[in-house]
């Protein structure tokens, strides 16, 4: 599913949301939020760290349910622009393998003035990482297989003496 | 994905379900309450209700289900839908 080069899109006024096989680009998604009525612009990167609580990472793979993935990331976007008035949005996650240093997730915004745009940065990013169905498998150095991971803040009624069973190794 | 055969439905395995079920998707008989399907899994594959299935959520045709005892007995899955297993989400 997410082996081959795609890029999916979901569109609304002053809203763009993607999932792409390839690198993201950070100039594009900048310039796709700018507009002459915003004064501030923000955006977030989220890139692949090469550790994780001490274990070494050589990269991130991420796989998803795109249409579902999509439909949550067009809610989200449009939840933020109508609650922060925001000028634009447009948030982008990659999927396939991410090799350390490299984006996994872009999320611009721009408003009015700066306040909206920081909040709803925040706002938007916490709420991809509660809700889009998109999953982590972490690959360590030296390791057979890798692990999936579950952000400690997933669906609410996920009982939390459960969630960590979740966390399979292959 | 080729349309599944004549009264079948698909249901799509994610990260731990596909790992645990070693499949991305499969086809099952419809029509098929999701407490039968729940049932079948446990059979096809030992355990899995409680390692994985516990901590997921599951759509039908990309809307979540509720997952309360009368819900599973009382929805049923048709030929032709798309029923996913969503575990825990990790984007970011």
């Amino acid at each position: 599913m997410a082996q081959d080069s795609s890029f999916e899109q979901r569109q609304d006024e002053g809203i763009s949301v993607f999932l792409t096989s390839s690198a993201l680009d950070l100039s594009g998604v900048v310039a796709s939020v700018k507009s002459p009525k915003a004064g501030a612009l923000v955006l977030f990167a989220g890139t692949t760290r090469d550790n994780f609580q001490g274990k070494s990472v050589t990269h991130l793979e991420y796989s998803s349910y795109p249409p579902r993935a999509l439909k949550t990331m067009l809610s989200i976007a449009q939840t933020m622009k109508q609650k922060h008035a925001l000028t634009a949005i447009t948030m982008g996650h990659r999927l396939g393998v991410v090799p350390v240093a490299e984006e996994s997730i872009l999320i611009a915004v721009s408003a009015p003035h700066r306040q909206p745009a920081w909040t709803a940065g925040e706002e938007a990013l916490e709420m991809c990482k509660e809700k889009v169905e998109i999953w982590k498998l972490e690959e360590f150095e030296g390791d057979q297989g890798g692990v999936w991971r579950a952000n400690r803040d997933g669906p609410t009624h996920v009982p939390s003496d459960l969630a960590s069973s979740n966390d399979i190794s292959r | 994905m080729s349309d599944p055969p004549a009264q079948h439905f698909t249901i799509l395995y994610f990260a731990s379900a596909a790992t645990y079920t070693q499949k991305a998707s499969e086809r099952f008989p419809a029509p098929m309450t999701l407490a039968d399907l729940f049932r079948r899994l446990e059979k096809s594959y030992p355990g899995i209700g409680e390692k994985v299935l516990t901590s997921c959520l599951c759509t039908i045709n990309l809307e979540y289900v509720d997952g309360n005892e009368d819900a599973l007995r009382s929805i049923v899955i048709k030929e032709d839908d798309e029923v996913a297993i969503i575990p825990p989400v990790s984007s970011g």
